[in-house]
């Protein structure tokens, strides 16, 4: 027990609960039902794609606010590029493009020792650019062909009823979370976020976890876009705006210290729950769709203060 | 000495940081024209009773006086403005603003100007540029150079000058001597025994005892928050004080129980 | 050796390079474009959007200078704009605007004392303040736009607050200028601005000093949010309509305009020449894509690169500068 109170997730596993409690009280009908739920799973999973990545970078001690932008460009890469390459040529591509923009964000971080925040924001900007530049604002459609394809079944589809991005979710969470307590990779991500002239000293080579770190986050971004639009293959030039907020809050909410050093792979997931859910019961009691991002952010601001207060509370020094 | 008022007095004080119980029930006086050598090792508390006393922390419990009155809120601004200066180790100075700005950070001379504080900008540029020069910084410094460029020993300096020109009641040096040349620590040594001579209180803060007993008036030794020594430097040798330090205190305790 | 007398200015003036950048620029977009960009009208324009632009870009100055970030200026931008357009439509003009003002300055309190009072991060605080007045500004309008009429637009107050140009320039522009003057002797000359800085180069420093750390951080954000609010004000005189998106990337714009002015994200050095410089040459790019048929979507693709090359090529000077 007390090893759970003392985990990073703690304050988000205290939220689920909330939350879940209070949308139960106020709306039982509305939200226990197979649609809600359905929709509630499937975009936490893929706000979790993008919430993870985040949380590794945060644990690092840097920030990443290009992961919306890089989310849209794979999904716009994946359907555009579809013609050409076919469903799974244009996918890898997809993948390739994104882990390429964290690669050059990363370098830029690290070999030009620029603050994360600037360089990210730069990224947030261009990437979104290209996109706009590319699609020239239209919107691209997926071919029925493609739509039944093999492989976009296999990442938008659904098996024993339940959707594959979960699936895909509940594989990649596990492998990052081994990833991040188990091995010397993880090891040496919190070390260079809890004290990098340590790590240092210690012969670990910050720059290249900080690299590894960006990477992994883009992939991230972009493998949740290639998700939603193998499930909905629709795209638009505004395709993941705003989602770089709604990531930071979910692994903020997660228990991620923006110090750096402490975080975990489970509450960037629970923290996507609590914000999909706020979303999807916003919408579902009647609010105007603009009050979810005036929820979010009061969301975020108290899940902050009141992960700070926990941590102090259990002598972490923040 | 032993019959005026102590000037600071500090009764009882406990500090807790969450868990970590930093200050453990410390009581001590302070008298003027004194020069107290507060030694310690690492973590004995010492820098942590100074920053009470300077106002950067305030206490859990327990009672401090300074001039007879009991100090109601910790501030460091309300420290300074009774006449309480402190020299820390990496802190006073700020790396992005120059040295005549910094001079009088906190309590900058203003000409008003349709009521308008403006900083006197002259006044402080003279103050400091005659401070550092009797301080012996480089030539090529002057008062508007950022203390960016400054090496450790001549920011020491100017620490210590503008200790000096504030003419404070107290003065507290904490490790004034660290990362100094040799000419530079005998330099401030003289400077804080000339402070004391004219009749302020200097705190001495070391962990160098052989250095401040030759120094100091009195000795008080620290030990994991608790005050474990106090002694006047005609009662006890710096051998015997080392002693102390080295068993953590625990002869002092024997002696007492005696 | 030029070298030798550059390097000290350049370590004191971080600005510089920004200067030389806008020199550059306006060169090549004058002699590119055939005068479409380089015309009284144009410069005009690209006047009024530094205007609006400068005006929050001092107080984020202001804000990265103690060593915050305020990311939520764009939010507030939008709130006060609202905020002046609603009540002007039923109440003197005047009033509107001290209203929005004061808006945008409770939207400041507000985030200053959540940052000092809760000691966390201005940049997660200020996100979500940026969401939640977003929120708030679209759920007001409801979709639609507050507007008052060209018509309805006459008389004094409007005209001073940027509805009509004055000598050929917006009226926003004189408001930009006198502010500048003003936060530039407070900065400089007065003991608040030699604490806000030394409060941004080194806090415990200054808290041993006696300044109070948490009072000055807080009237920063104060004056950051009255400024964006101030500047939705001049934006709506302006345009005469706003709606829930009114403001939508102008905090990113006003953050870039800092970094390409030099001002340092990690506190103690900034400049406000240079970050007005920086609105004006990012005013400047956008106007000129947009005279020479660029599509305008390339903007924000050039903005973002020129935001991170900003921030390397000031760091690289800096550097450079550093080096003895």
């Amino acid at each position: 027990m007390k090893q759970i109170v003392r985990s990073q997730g703690f304050g988000a596993i205290i939220g689920v609960v909330v939350v879940l409690v209070v949308f139960s009280l106020i709306d039982f009908s509305g939200w226990w039902t197979a649609q809600t739920i359905t929709n509630v799973t499937q975009f936490t999973a893929i706000l979790s794609f993008v919430a993870m990545g985040q949380a590794l970078v945060i644990m690092t001690k840097e920030i990443d606010l290009s992961v919306g932008s890089v989310y849209g460009l794979a999904g716009v890469a994946f359907i555009t590029l579809e013609p050409s390459f076919g469903v799974p040529g244009s996918l890898v591509i997809a993948l390739v493009m994104a882990a390429f923009v964290g690669l050059l964000q990363a370098l830029t971080v690290v070999k030009g020792h620029l603050p994360s925040m600037i360089v990210t924001l730069g990224g947030l900007f261009a990437v979104r650019g290209i996109i706009y530049v590319w699609t020239g604002g239209s919107v691209h459609n997926f071919s029925a062909d493609a739509r039944i394809h093999p492989v976009t079944r296999l990442f938008g589809g659904e098996l024993f009823g339940v959707e594959a991005a979960i699936f895909w979710l509940v594989v990649v969470a596990a492998v990052l979370g081994i990833v991040l307590r188990a091995t010397p990779f993880g090891n040496r991500l919190l070390a260079t976020g809890g004290n990098r002239e340590s790590a240092e000293s210690r012969g670990v080579r910050t720059d290249r976890v900080k690299i590894w770190a960006f990477v992994l986050c883009s992939l991230l971004a972009g493998f949740a876009g290639i998700l939603t639009l193998c499930n909905q293959p629709q795209t638009h030039v505004t395709l993941g705006e705003n989602m770089e907020l709604e990531a930071i809050s979910a692994a903020v909410i997660g228990g991620c210290l923006l110090t750096g050093g402490r975080g975990s792979i489970i509450g960037a997931v629970l923290g996507a729950l609590i914000v999909v859910s706020f979303r999807y019961e916003l919408i579902a009691l009647g609010a105007p769709s603009s009050w979810y991002i005036t929820f979010v952010g009061v969301v975020l601001i108290v899940a902050v203060i009141f992960n700070q207060k926990l941590a102090r509370f259990l002598g972490h020094s923040v | 000495m032993e019959n005026s008022n102590p000037l600071i007095q500090v009764k009882n004080l406990d500090l807790h940081f969450g868990a970590f119980h930093a200050l453990k029930n410390v009581s001590v006086d302070f008298h003027a024209g004194e020069m107290i050598g507060l030694v310690g090792d690492n973590g004995a508390g010492k820098t942590t009773l100074i920053r009470v006393l300077c106002g950067i922390y305030a206490p859990t419990s327990g009672e401090v006086f300074f001039d007879g009155n009991k100090v109601q809120k910790f501030h460091p601004k309300l420290a300074i403005d009774q006449g309480i200066e402190t020299i820390q180790q990496s802190v006073g100075l700020c790396d992005n603003l120059s040295i005549a700005r910094n001079f009088y950070l906190g309590r900058e001379p203003v000409k008003r100007v349709l009521g308008i504080p403006f900083l006197d900008m002259g006044k402080m540029r003279e103050k400091s540029t005659r401070v550092i020069r009797q301080f012996g910084l480089r030539a090529n410094v002057s008062a508007d150079d950022e203390v960016e460029r400054l090496s450790g020993g001549e920011r020491q300096s100017v620490k210590i000058g503008r200790a000096v020109e504030f003419k404070n009641r107290v003065v507290i040096m904490d490790e004034p001597t660290n990362h100094l040349s040799v000419r530079e620590r005998e330099h401030v040594n003289e400077l804080a025994v000339q402070l004391k001579e004219q009749g302020l209180l200097v705190i001495y803060i070391t962990h160098d005892i052989f250095q401040v007993h030759k120094l100091a008036d009195r000795i008080v030794i620290m030990e994991n928050g608790e005050k474990v020594a106090d002694a006047t430097t005609d009662s006890m040798t710096a051998e015997e004080l080392e002693e102390v330090i080295r068993q953590g205190g625990r002869v002092v305790e024997k002696r007492e129980a005696v | 050796m030029a070298n030798s007398s550059a390097k000290p200015l350049i370590r004191r003036h971080a600005e510089i390079g920004i200067f030389l950048i806008g020199a550059v620029l306006i060169v090549i977009f004058a002699s590119t474009s055939d005068g479409r960009w380089a015309n009284l009208y144009n410069i005009g324009t690209i006047l009024q959007v530094t205007a609006t632009l400068g005006l929050m870009s001092l107080g984020v100055a202001v804000v990265i200078g103690t060593g915050e970030i305020d990311i939520s200026v764009g939010s507030t931008f939008g709130m006060g704009a609202l905020a002046y357009l609603w009540l002007a439509a039923q109440v003197d003009p005047a009033i509107a605007a001290v209203a929005a003002v004061l808006v945008g300055a409770a939207i400041g309190l507000f985030n200053g004392l959540l940052v000092t009072r809760t000691g966390t991060p201005s940049l997660i605080i200020t996100l979500g303040t940026l969401m939640i007045f977003r929120g708030i500004a679209i759920a007001l309008t409801e979709g639609f736009s507050f507007s008052i009429p060209y018509a309805a637009r006459k008389g004094w107050t409007y005209f001073v607050l940027g509805g009509g140009d004055f000598l050929g320039f917006n009226t926003a522009l004189y408001w930009l200028t006198t502010l500048t003057v003003i936060l530039l002797a407070a900065l400089k000359a007065t003991p608040f601005g030699n604490r806000l800085l030394a409060v941004g180069g080194s806090a415990e420093s200054a808290h041993s000093r006696g300044v109070r750390v948490d009072r000055i951080k807080l009237s920063a954000f104060v004056l950051c949010g009255t400024l964006a609010g101030f500047a939705g004000t001049l934006e709506a005189g302006k345009l005469g309509f706003a709606d829930g998106s009114m403001g939508r990337l102008m905090e990113l714009q006003a953050i870039a305009s800092c970094v390409l002015g030099g001002c340092l994200l990690a506190g103690g050095r900034i400049s406000l020449p240079g970050a007005l410089m920086g609105a004006f040459v990012l005013s400047s790019i956008q106007s000129y894509l947009v005279v020479t048929g660029v599509r305008p979507q390339w903007f924000i693709l050039v903005l973002g690169l020129i935001v991170v090359l900003a921030a390397y090529g000031d760091r690289s000077l800096r550097q450079w500068a550093l080096r003895k």
